[in-house]
């Protein structure tokens, strides 16, 4: 992704070369304009006008009617609210924690993934095949599936746990294991994405620093730290990006699996911010909520662009 | 790659290969689980000890699902939803594509850098001012409600994708065709989509998932019965105390087998499209 903004200066159009060229460029370029106005106008239309109203509506007052809805006078209410509360806070903390988690272990895994069916000779297009399966697999049904094994009655986890002489805790009934099965679920579907977008960049490395390496008589640990993992590193910062921006916005999970509980334990920004506009029909609030998040979201892809570009800089 | 000679035994029990069948048996459990409870008896499905194999084999649940529950109904749901707003995302972002790949326009870097923005976006920031809109126009529980938003939030990313595909295309081709007198609009169509058909492919499936895999929307827009779409119905069916496994499994079955062979069959785009931003750059 940001590899890619990097070529859009550099795209060849045909050089001028006499005037009637250059009437000639700007008749095209109006045309540019012609043809990507339809998709323009209807992405502003629903999504930046959207944004821009959510702000609004986040400093606002909003009346909501059975008939529709009024705002009224400009006020700093709904974050003094946002901010005071113990729910937003927690919230907050919830949704960091997961992420950095989630992705963290996402990450060591799909890595080591990737490094494994790099080497598998038979059968990769097979195995990547089953990696996309999870990935292309509805999230609510990915929750109602993990329901149902970590069920405690007939739930298949407390026979295995049992089995091991474990005990049969209930899962999603006490808040940390609650979290460590949301992470479980959340894992198994996302994994295989950060391991196919890996093991895409592992197979384009160029070989002849592995040959060298293996003159040299570099061991296989040394090897991956001092050749594949730096060369590597534009690729996995480009899957965090990614995951992290996917796992900021958690809903559908928490939403089935373990309904924002127990108590508040497993409430992230965005079912807290659902649930203000849908459950309690608070939309200012609630905006607040959503607007925070996409503020939170937007200053942590920037920050990650800046250090991203210092680092991959002098490959680049 | 870094093949090391190996000899009888070796080459089947190796490292790799263990490793290999371990990443296979995290993926597939899960799956297998959920096909083999919806093959169950309802009685079954919720056994203790849990039944390891759907011994009877049973399509009872598959008939619940279908005939006493709206599952259909879902899913033909889904198929307008996704087919409607995959069709109008392919037409506005192959114009749109193409211009902003191949056209001299000054601007596009940063209509492009915008684009990928809106991409990553947090759905929850729009979901209260749409719904709002969306309700003042009397539009929720409808088709449209879910198609506007699906092609507008999933076009940057297809046009993205379209782009990178435009730009691999030689310009000889475009150039003679100019030379001969074609408009744009028909050297778009005549020379340039025959050849980006890939591209157009790629871009069509990742819409299509994101379609049909979209839950946040589809759930406060159009919760009313006759216009859920799977996800929803999924996520809504049963009561707080009883879930029907078996029943929604075999719903389950059905709403991810089709996507799940499309994706398992053209793999190679798919995995061109995830990676298109990582290779491209």
């Amino acid at each position: 992704m940001t590899t890619s903004t990097r070529t859009t200066g550099v795209v060849p159009a045909a050089p001028p070369r006499r005037a009637s060229d250059e009437v000639f460029r700007r008749k095209l370029a109006r045309l540019g304009w012609g043809f990507s106005a339809p998709a323009l106008i209807v992405i502003a239309a629903v999504t930046i006008f959207p944004i821009v109203f959510s702000v609004v509506m986040s400093l606002s007052k909003v009346n909501v009617s059975g008939s529709g809805f009024s705002l009224s006078g400009v006020t700093g209410a709904n974050y003094s609210l946002l901010f005071h509360s113990g729910l937003w806070r927690y919230a907050l903390f919830f949704t960091v924690v997961y992420t950095i988690i989630t992705v963290a272990v996402e990450l060591v895994l799909g890595t080591l993934i990737a490094l494994v069916l790099e080497r598998l000779t038979v059968g990769r297009g097979w195995m990547m095949a089953l990696l996309l399966i999870p990935w292309s697999m509805i999230t609510v049904i990915n929750a109602q599936l993990w329901a149902y094994i970590y069920n405690p009655t007939y739930g298949i986890l407390d026979q295995i746990l049992s089995a091991l002489g474990l005990g049969t805790p209930v899962v999603l009934g006490t808040p940390v294991p609650a979290i460590a099965a949301l992470m479980v679920a959340d894992v198994w579907k996302t994994t295989p994405f950060v391991a196919i977008i890996v093991l895409a960049g592992l197979v384009m490395l160029p070989q002849d620093y592995y040959e060298a390496a293996e003159v040299d008589g570099a061991n296989g640990w040394r090897t991956f730290w001092r050749i594949t993992f730096p060369l590597l590193r534009p690729t996995i910062a480009l899957a965090v990006l990614f995951r992290v921006l996917q796992a900021f916005g958690l809903f559908d999970l928490p939403f089935v699996l373990t309904q924002g509980g127990p108590g508040h334990s497993t409430t992230s920004l965005a079912m807290l911010s659902y649930n203000t506009m849908f459950e309690d029909l608070d939309f200012g609030p609630g905006a607040a909520v959503a607007t925070s998040t996409a503020v939170l979201v937007l200053i942590g892809c920037l920050a990650f662009l800046r250090v991203f570009r210092a680092q991959v800089g002098g490959q680049a | 790659m870094r093949s090391r000679s190996r000899t009888g035994w070796r080459r089947v029990f190796n490292g790799v290969n263990a490793a290999t069948f371990v990443v296979f048996l995290f993926i597939a459990l899960p799956l297998y689980w959920m096909i083999a409870s919806s093959f169950k008896t309802p009685a079954n499905v919720g056994a203790t000890p849990p039944q390891y194999f759907p011994v009877p084999v049973s399509v009872q649940n598959y008939s619940v699902a279908f005939s006493q529950n709206p599952f259909g109904r879902f899913i033909v749901n889904s198929v307008i939803v996704a087919v409607v707003a995959t069709t109008l995302v392919l037409v506005l972002g192959t114009l749109a594509g193409y211009a902003l790949g191949r056209l001299p326009m000054r601007g596009r870097g940063t209509v492009l850098v915008v684009l990928l923005m809106i991409s990553v976006f947090p759905e929850i920031a729009v979901v209260s001012p749409l719904y709002l809109l969306l309700r003042e126009v009397g539009w929720l529980n409808s088709y449209q409600a879910l198609i506007l938003p699906y092609t507008a939030f999933f076009l940057p990313f297809a046009i993205w994708i379209l782009r990178n595909y435009f730009l691999g295309i030689p310009h000889e081709m475009e150039e003679s065709a100019r030379i001969d007198g074609a408009s744009p609009l028909r050297t778009l169509w005549s020379i340039i989509l025959p050849q980006a058909w890939p591209g157009l492919f790629t871009a069509g499936i990742f819409t299509f998932t994101a379609c049909w895999t979209e839950f946040l929307m589809a759930l406060s827009f159009d919760s009313a019965t006759n216009y859920r779409t799977i996800p929803v119905g999924v996520a809504l069916f049963g009561s707080q105390f009883t879930v029907p496994y078996g029943t929604l499994f075999a719903a389950s079955v059905v709403a991810v087998v089709p996507i799940g062979a499309l994706v398992f069959i053209f793999r190679r785009s798919v995995v061109s499209g995830l990676t298109a931003g990582a290779v491209k750059g």
